[in-house]
C-alpha cells in the first residue's frame, strides 16, 4: 500500500485535525496531495445517504467536483502563492467527515424538525471551519479565516441538503 | 537566459525553449536518424537471427516509444503555453484582495442611501462580497425549493437557481452598464458588477425570512423597506455619476424597476407551491386518531364452545 502512496500514518494524522476543531493545523500535512482518504470518505458519505434511502451517488460526486474546482479558483486568486488542485480536493474531501456523521443521523431520525436545523447548522460549521483552518495554516493567509470559511460552509451546505432533503 | 539579449547563445539552449516548429523539426531529425540506425540494426539482424539480441522487433519497438514519448511532450508543451495565456486568471486577482472587516463594513452600506448626489460616490471595485452573495442567493433558492418541493420539470433544481441567480447578476449588470455607456454616466463594469452584487443582499434577508415565516404581508413589508433600501442605495449612487435629468430617469428607474421586480419573481415563483401544501395539511378539523377497543360478542363464545364440545365427542 504503501508503493501506492497510501500512508496510513498520515491519513490518520489528517483525520485527527479535521475531528479537533480547536487543534492547531500544521502546515505541512498538506504537502503531500492524498486523494485516497477523500475517496473514502465521499464514498462513505454516499453509502450513508443509500442507507437513508436516497441514491445520489451522482449528485455527491459532481457537487465535490464543481465545489473543488469554484474553491481551486477562489484560492488561487486570493492567495499569495498559489494552490493545487490536489491540495484542494484534498483537504475539501477530508472535511467531509462530519458530513457523514450528520447522514448516519439522518438515517435514524428526521432532520426537519428545530433539532434537525441546530445539528445541521453545527455541523456545516465544524466542516467549514476546519476546512478554512486547514486552508490558511497551509497557504499562510492570515486574518482571512473568514473569507475562506464563507464559501466552504455554501458547499457544505449543498452536501447538508442533500441529507437533510 | 539573458532577459535583452538579441543573440541567442546555442549552446544554452535546452529542450524547454524554443518554437514547436523548432521542436518538430529536431523531433524530424532525431527520426531519420533512428531509421537509419533501424536500416543497419535490420541488416545486422538477418545475419544472426538466433542471436539473443531482439533485433529488429526490439529497434521497432523502442523507436516507438520515444515517438510517443516526443509527441508527447511537444503536445504538452504547446498546451500549457496555451492554457497559460489565455486562462491566465491572475487579471481577477486584485479583485478578490479583500478583509473581512471591509467586507462586513460594505454589506452594511449596501442598505444606506446615501443622500449626497451632487458628488460621484465610491463604488468599490471588489468581486469577493458579489460573487459570494450570489452564490448565497443560489442556496436560499435551493433551500426555498426543497422545502416547498418545487418540481422543475426541464432541468435540474441546482441548474435552474444557479441560471437564475448568475444569470440576473451578469445579465442586468451589462445591461445597466450598456445604458450607462448611452447615458454617460461614470461606471465601469467592475463597478456596476459590484453594486448590483451588494444589492443583492437585500434580497437575501428577505427571501430567507419569507422563505421561513410564510405570511403574504410580511413579505410585502420586506419587499419594500429592504429591497427598497437596497435600491435606493444603488440609485443614489448611479444618480451621483450621472449628468442630466432624463439620463439619471431612465438609467435609475430601469434599475429600480428590474431589482424590484426580481425580488418579486423570486418570491412568487419559487415557493408558491407551499401555500397550497398549507391549506390541504389545515383542511377540515380531523380528529386525532383513537384506539377503540374491540368488544367480542357474546354469541360467538357460544359459537365457540359449542364447536369445543363438538371436537371433543369426535375425538
Amino acid at each position: 500500500l504503501v508503493e501506492l502512496g497510501i500512508n496510513f500514518d498520515h491519513i490518520w494524522q489528517k483525520t485527527l485535525t479535521v475531528l479537533h476543531p480547536l487543534k492547531v493545523a500544521d502546515g505541512s500535512i498538506m504537502n503531500e496531495t492524498d486523494l485516497a482518504g477523500p475517496m473514502v470518505f465521499c464514498l462513505a458519505f454516499g453509502a450513508t445517504l443509500l442507507l437513508a434511502g436516497k441514491i445520489q451517488f451522482g449528485y455527491v460526486y459532481g457537487i465535490s467536483a464543481i465545489g473543488c474546482l469554484g474553491m481551486f479558483c477562489l484560492l488561487n486568486l486570493m492567495s499569495m502563492t498559489g494552490v493545487s488542485f490536489g491540495c484542494v480536493a484534498s483537504v475539501l474531501g477530508y472535511c467531509l467527515l462530519p458530513m457523514i456523521l450528520l447522514s448516519t443521523f439522518a438515517i435514524v431520525f428526521s432532520l426537519q424538525g428545530m433539532m434537525g436545523i441546530i445539528l445541521t447548522a453545527g455541523i456545516i460549521g465544524w466542516c467549514s471551519f476546519s476546512a478554512s483552518k486547514i486552508f490558511i495554516s497551509a497557504l499562510a493567509m492570515e486574518g482571512q479565516q473568514l473569507l475562506v470559511a464563507y464559501p466552504c460552509a455554501l458547499l457544505y451546505g449543498v452536501f447538508a441538503l442533500i441529507s437533510v432533503f | 537566459q539573458g532577459g535583452g539579449s538579441a543573440v541567442i547563445d546555442m549552446e544554452n539552449m535546452d529542450d524547454t525553449s524554443g518554437s514547436s516548429f523548432e521542436d518538430m523539426g529536431e523531433m524530424h531529425q532525431r527520426m531519420k536518424e533512428e531509421e537509419e540506425e533501424e536500416v543497419e540494426g535490420d541488416t545486422g539482424a538477418a545475419e544472426d537471427e538466433d542471436g539473443e539480441f531482439l533485433g529488429m522487433k526490439g529497434l521497432r519497438g523502442q523507436l516507438g516509444r520515444q515517438v510517443a514519448d516526443q509527441m508527447w511532450q511537444v503536445g504538452k508543451r504547446q498546451a500549457s503555453r496555451a492554457f497559460s495565456l489565455y486562462a491566465n486568471i491572475d487579471i481577477l486577482r486584485p479583485y478578490f484582495d479583500v478583509e473581512p472587516i471591509q467586507v462586513r463594513a460594505r454589506l452594511l452600506e449596501s442598505m444606506i442611501p446615501v443622500k449626497m448626489i451632487n458628488f460621484p460616490q465610491k463604488i468599490a471595485g471588489e468581486l469577493y462580497g458579489p460573487l459570494m452573495l450570489v452564490f448565497t442567493l443560489v442556496a436560499i433558492l435551493l433551500h426555498g425549493m426543497k422545502t416547498s418541493d418545487t418540481i422543475i420539470r426541464e432541468g435540474t433544481l441546482m441548474g435552474t437557481a444557479i441560471g437564475t441567480c448568475f444569470g440576473y447578476w451578469l445579465g442586468v449588470s451589462s445591461f445597466i452598464y450598456f445604458l450607462a455607456y448611452l447615458c454617460n454616466a461614470q461606471i465601469t463594469m467592475v463597478q456596476m458588477l459590484s453594486l448590483l452584487g451588494y444589492g443583492l443582499f437585500g434580497h437575501c434577508i428577505t427571501l430567507f425570512v419569507t422563505y421561513n415565516i410564510h405570511f403574504h404581508s410580511l413579505f410585502y413589508i420586506f419587499w419594500l423597506s429592504v429591497g427598497g433600501l437596497s435600491t435606493l442605495r444603488m440609485v443614489a449612487v448611479l444618480v451621483s455619476r450621472t449628468v442630466g435629468h432624463t439620463q439619471r430617469l431612465i438609467l435609475c428607474g430601469t434599475l429600480a424597476a428590474l431589482h424590484m421586480l426580481f425580488l418579486l419573481y423570486l418570491h412568487f415563483a419559487y415557493h408558491k407551491v407551499v401555500e397550497g401544501i398549507l391549506d390541504t395539511l389545515e383542511g377540515p378539523n380531523m380528529p386525532p386518531f383513537q384506539r377503540v377497543a374491540r368488544d367480542i360478542p357474546v354469541v360467538s363464545s357460544a359459537v365457540l364452545n359449542t364447536t369445543a364440545k363438538a371436537i371433543a365427542l369426535t375425538l
